[in-house]
């Protein structure tokens, strides 16, 4: 079913160090008891589902099949579930060096607090065939861990609808290795109790896109990755190139709140920097670029004194 | 007359059924059918081992 739903069904086997093909190099002892303190693991065979819910137990001869009847509700209790958050990874395997940077963007289609939101990426590989002396079968292990980079994860700060993060790293690939089967999987979870997983993705590293916009320019470099940009111009030096700019930061400058310039591309602060403002402070109405730049008198926080402070600006021409 | 009747006895009595873990198999199968249309997701973390 992972190979009929690979967009849909992501997971990760973690295997017990007490418990590998002999020889195997399955085990990572240390992470392995990290991820599993997680969750409370104990006995294995242990399905953690969507961080949440789990299934302790199996059946013998490490036959799973019956356990479908176990995993369905389970399963179907988590489909429908709505989450605000979208995680695309994009990047570039080097076979030269056998690295892989890699760019996981999360990004946001509803407004949700970021507290206890973490984004941890895994590095996993599919589809290794071992032998089980246990049970004297061969089998085809799925996903298998084989490092989890960001172990105790990285801090989400966005949490507003149109908000967008991007976590950069790179990793090496083992010769041990099948580079064909090597994935990366990005998580956003919720650190406190329960550890809910909000959003997934997985991407081989062999299809990931170097250059999303075909500019010529690879994803870590570019300034707008999404936007075809390949002369990079970025007027006002903030690292955001101009052609994705919204907030141009020569035109939204403090006290210019409703970002209008004169020919030369000049801000303009006036009687209508002062209307826009009361008009925002009354509505609670605002956008991107207006942030940082209506806190006038620099308190930390926007309000009627901000007001009287741009209107002393405006009288006195001191922008 | 009698031998189609004959032959639509035998072939309801001896008709193919599924069993329990094919039906949820299937059920399961059409669930993450729909869920991949709608681009929703399932993380399951497996922390498993034989030796």
């Amino acid at each position: 079913m992972l190979d009929e739903f690979p967009e849909t069904l992501v997971n990760i086997e973690w295997h017990s160090p007490s418990y590998t093909p002999g020889g195997s190099d399955f085990d990572l002892p240390s992470l392995y008891s990290q991820r599993g303190n997680m969750y409370g693991v104990g006995g294995i065979p242990h399905s953690q589902w969507q961080g949440v819910e789990n299934t302790v137990g199996g059946y013998p001869n490490a036959n799973w099949s019956p356990m479908y009847n176990a995993f369905l509700p389970i399963y179907n209790s988590f489909v429908g579930n709505s989450t605000p958050y979208d995680i695309t990874i994009n990047g570039f395997y080097n076979t030269d060096e056998n690295e892989v940077s890699y760019e996981v963007t999360v990004s946001m289609d509803e407004d949700m607090s970021s507290t206890q939101q973490k984004v941890d990426i895994f590095v996993v590989e599919d589809n290794i065939w071992s032998y089980w002396g246990a049970v004297g079968q061969y089998h085809n292990a799925r996903n298998v861990a084989r490092d989890w980079i960001t172990n105790d994860g990285l801090g989400l700060d966005i949490s507003l609808s149109g908000e967008t993060q991007m976590f950069t790293g790179s990793f090496d690939v083992s010769s041990a290795w099948d580079s064909e089967n090597v994935q990366i999987i990005a998580v956003v979870q919720n650190y406190s109790t329960p550890k809910q997983v909000y959003q997934v993705a997985q991407v081989n590293i062999n299809d990931m896109d170097p250059d999303v916009d075909d500019d010529g320019i690879m994803n870590g470099d570019d300034n707008c990755m999404n936007t075809y940009n390949p002369y990079q111009s970025d007027v006002d030096g903030d690292g955001v190139g101009d052609a994705c700019d919204e907030c141009n930061d020569i035109v939204y400058v403090l006290g210019n709140i409703n970002g209008d310039a004169d020919i030369s591309g000049d801000p303009i602060v006036d009687i209508y920097d002062i209307l826009t403002l009361s008009d925002v402070i009354g509505s609670g109405e605002t956008n991107p670029c207006m942030e940082g730049i209506m806190n006038i008198n620099g308190d930390g926080s926007v309000n009627a004194v901000d007001v009287w402070f741009l209107i002393q600006i405006v009288i006195n021409g001191t922008n | 007359m009698r031998k189609i009747f004959l032959l639509l006895m035998l072939s309801s009595i001896f008709a193919q059924r599924l069993d329990p873990v094919d039906l949820a198999m299937q059920e399961l199968r059409t669930t993450v059918e729909i869920a991949s249309r709608s681009s929703m997701k399932v993380f399951v973390e497996d922390f498993t081992g034989l030796n």
